[in-house]
């Protein structure tokens, strides 16, 4: 007990019963004069007038006491001559304070004994009034935690978003799981007109709601930075050089900020001292390293940018601390060999989340009280929906796979690549011939009227034969438009004048082939070209 | 711009004019085909032939450039023949209904005879 606050006080003028080491006393008589005096008095820890109160079974009177204290002096400054303390189980729990007796008497036997009564008696009150009190306060402070957590939930996952990106040839998820005190996980998606999907992923240190807060800002500092910025890279800067003037002392953000043209497969990062993510590909699974500070530390930071290109099959995923810090029971870190071993393993079914999850729960056992927050995203390449192909059906082989650079003219490139590869099938050389214009045609439009003649968008091609076909699918990226050719094309309301003298390529597409399928997604358009092998 | 693919040259036979058309017909074939048009009409004449020996590569903007010269033939009241089609373009001609305006032939003898 470090200090200890003594008061005198007239019940009947003061109600309030709470303060801690209040003994109350009552006038005697309405015509004798009490004089009530206010004696704030620290008794140091190291004070031995501390020890001797705490030893001592009687009231004390100062003037018999011959101590080196300066609490005793000013005790006796202030007019005290009796000390009672109260004493409960051991423990110095409070003193009433009295002054000279109003006769300016010595305190008879008597008295001292009365004193001695009261203090027996009032300390075990005064003791339960003080856990009750002590109780009273820990239940408050308890609930202010409980409502401090309920709004870090809440600003958290009311700035999470709501829904993900879809996109034809990637799919995402994610997952949040808040530790019981709710740390500063967060992640984000930036939708571009182009078509690129901002991927975010960032720590807060520190928890609750000042860490709740400190996402807040940076979610928003990261959505504005990259809607005026191309780069990964400056994005980080940008948000690092804005935060770095407003956040609290000894807060940082880890983040992870990646651009995906769904295009291309192209991703570009670049990392503020977050974990770094790891990309499953055909050759192996690899941490996605870019180096940089954490967002908020320092001013004037640059922030290394890396670029990989997905293909189908690759998945990527991006993570928080707390799966690689979750422990065993036994004390095991999850650690990061885990989870480059997890990425390795993965069956590819069930999705990722689900299987990450499976891992972490059988490492830490049942009951595992989560320690930090659990933020994945998960980004897959679709295997199947390639270039916004369909999958190919049993029964049918791919004999070729392609990509032509929409530019006037490269539909030669494509028929004759095509032409190629049918002149080794049993397709009559009068058939190939006709297949080739289709592809041209296709191709044409592919090119023109999908890819609008961009020459960074290419056109794919894909030939498959079964045992009875052979399939050529040719895919623009020029979805969501169905209508391509609008008229039947006739010649006489063309030499009349009627129609354009151009149009002819569905037409000719239609008559080239055995059959022709259109399939349109948002994204993508795929013509596939069908001719029977008998 | 597309680059084209295309020489023509434009001879007299018979009162009738051959174009002789060696590579690509398609849409950056139309100036060259237009030129040569113009060069094959010179002097009245009626009848006009092209010839599809060295035709490598025909699509349907190419066959919209035929559909343009088509239109100016039957205009200035001329004849627009052609020769030399493998069976394949024959058959695209067929399937536009080309080859009921365009008159096809097997050879240059027949076509530029034929009144």
């Amino acid at each position: 007990m470090a200090s200890i606050t003594s008061r005198w006080r007239r019940k009947d003028k003061d109600k309030d019963q709470s303060a801690v080491s209040t003994a109350a006393i009552e006038p005697v008589s309405p015509q004798m004069v009490v004089e009530v005096i206010n004696i704030d008095v620290d008794i140091a820890p190291t004070d031995p007038l501390l020890a001797y109160f705490q030893e001592s079974a009687n009231p004390v009177e100062l003037s018999r006491l011959n101590l080196q204290s300066p609490a005793l002096d000013e005790l006796r400054a202030a007019g005290v001559a009796v000390v009672v303390p109260l004493v409960s189980q051991g423990e110095l729990i409070g003193l009433v304070n009295l002054g000279q007796r109003l006769s300016e008497q010595e305190y008879s036997t008597d008295d001292r004994k009365l004193l001695n009564d009261l203090s027996t008696q009032a300390a075990p009150a005064v003791r339960v009034a003080q856990l009750v009190r002590q109780q009273q306060i820990e239940a408050r402070n308890r609930e202010r935690l409980e409502q401090e957590l309920r709004v870090a939930r809440l600003i958290q996952q009311t700035l999470l978003p709501k829904s993900l990106p879809e996109l034809a040839d990637f799919s995402l998820a994610a997952y949040y799981q808040p530790a019981r005190q709710v740390g500063g996980d967060f992640y984000d998606f930036h939708y571009f007109d182009d078509g690129r999907i901002g991927l975010v992923v960032g720590d807060v240190t520190d928890k609750g709601v000042p860490a709740a807060l400190v996402m807040a800002t940076t979610r928003t500092l990261l959505r504005s930075a990259a809607e005026r910025l191309e780069s990964p890279g400056a994005v980080l800067e940008r948000v690092n050089d804005l935060l770095v003037e407003d956040i609290p002392p000894k807060m940082f953000v880890t983040c992870l900020y990646a651009l995906l043209d769904p295009k291309t497969g192209r991703l570009q990062f670049a990392n503020a001292g977050h974990d770094l993510p790891y990309v499953r590909t055909a050759g192996g699974v690899h941490e996605m390293r870019a180096t940089g500070m954490p967002l908020g530390l320092l001013g004037g930071m640059g922030y290394e940018e890396r670029e990989i290109t997905l293909k189908p099959g690759d998945m990527v995923l991006f993570y928080s601390d707390g799966i690689a810090e979750a422990h065993s029971p036994t004390g095991d870190m999850f650690g990061f060999p885990r989870m480059h071993a997890l990425m390795e393993n993965y069956p590819g079914d069930p999705d990722l989340v689900r299987f990450v999850l499976d891992q972490l729960g059988d490492f830490t056992g049942p009951g595992w009280d989560q320690e930090d927050d659990v933020t994945m995203v998960t980004l897959a390449y679709r295997q199947q929906a390639a270039a916004g192909m369909r999958a190919v059906e049993p029964g049918w082989e791919i004999l070729a796979e392609f990509e032509v650079p929409s530019a006037v003219g490269n539909e030669r490139i494509a028929m004759e690549r095509v032409a190629q590869i049918a002149t080794d099938t049993p397709l009559a050389a009068d058939r190939v011939e006709r297949l080739k214009t289709a592809v041209a045609e296709a191709t044409m439009n592919a090119m023109e009227h999908g890819n609008k003649y961009r020459a960074d968008i290419p056109v794919r091609v894909r030939v498959c034969r079964s045992e009875v076909a052979l399939s050529v699918t040719i895919t623009d990226q020029g979805g969501g438009q169905f209508v391509r050719e609008a008229e039947t094309p006739d010649i006489d309301a063309k030499l009349a004048g009627l129609q354009s003298p151009r149009g002819w390529g569905l037409f000719l597409i239609q008559n080239m082939v055995d059959e022709m399928r259109v399939t349109s997604d948002d994204l993508h358009h795929t013509v596939e070209l069908i001719m029977n092998l008998q | 711009m597309p680059t084209a693919n295309i020489t023509t040259n434009v001879r007299r036979v018979n009162g009738a004019s051959v174009i002789d058309i060696v590579g690509e017909v398609n849409a950056a074939a139309d100036e060259a085909l237009s030129a040569a048009f113009n060069e094959a009409s010179q002097d009245g004449v009626k009848v006009i032939v092209m010839n599809f020996t060295g035709l490598e590569y025909m699509n349907s903007s190419g066959i919209g450039v035929l559909v343009t010269l088509l239109i100016r033939a039957q205009r200035n009241k001329q004849k627009l023949r052609a020769y030399g089609l493998s069976d394949h373009y024959k058959q695209i001609f067929a399937l536009t209904r080309l080859d009921e305006a365009i008159g096809i032939y097997d050879s240059e003898a027949e076509a530029v005879s034929e009144p």
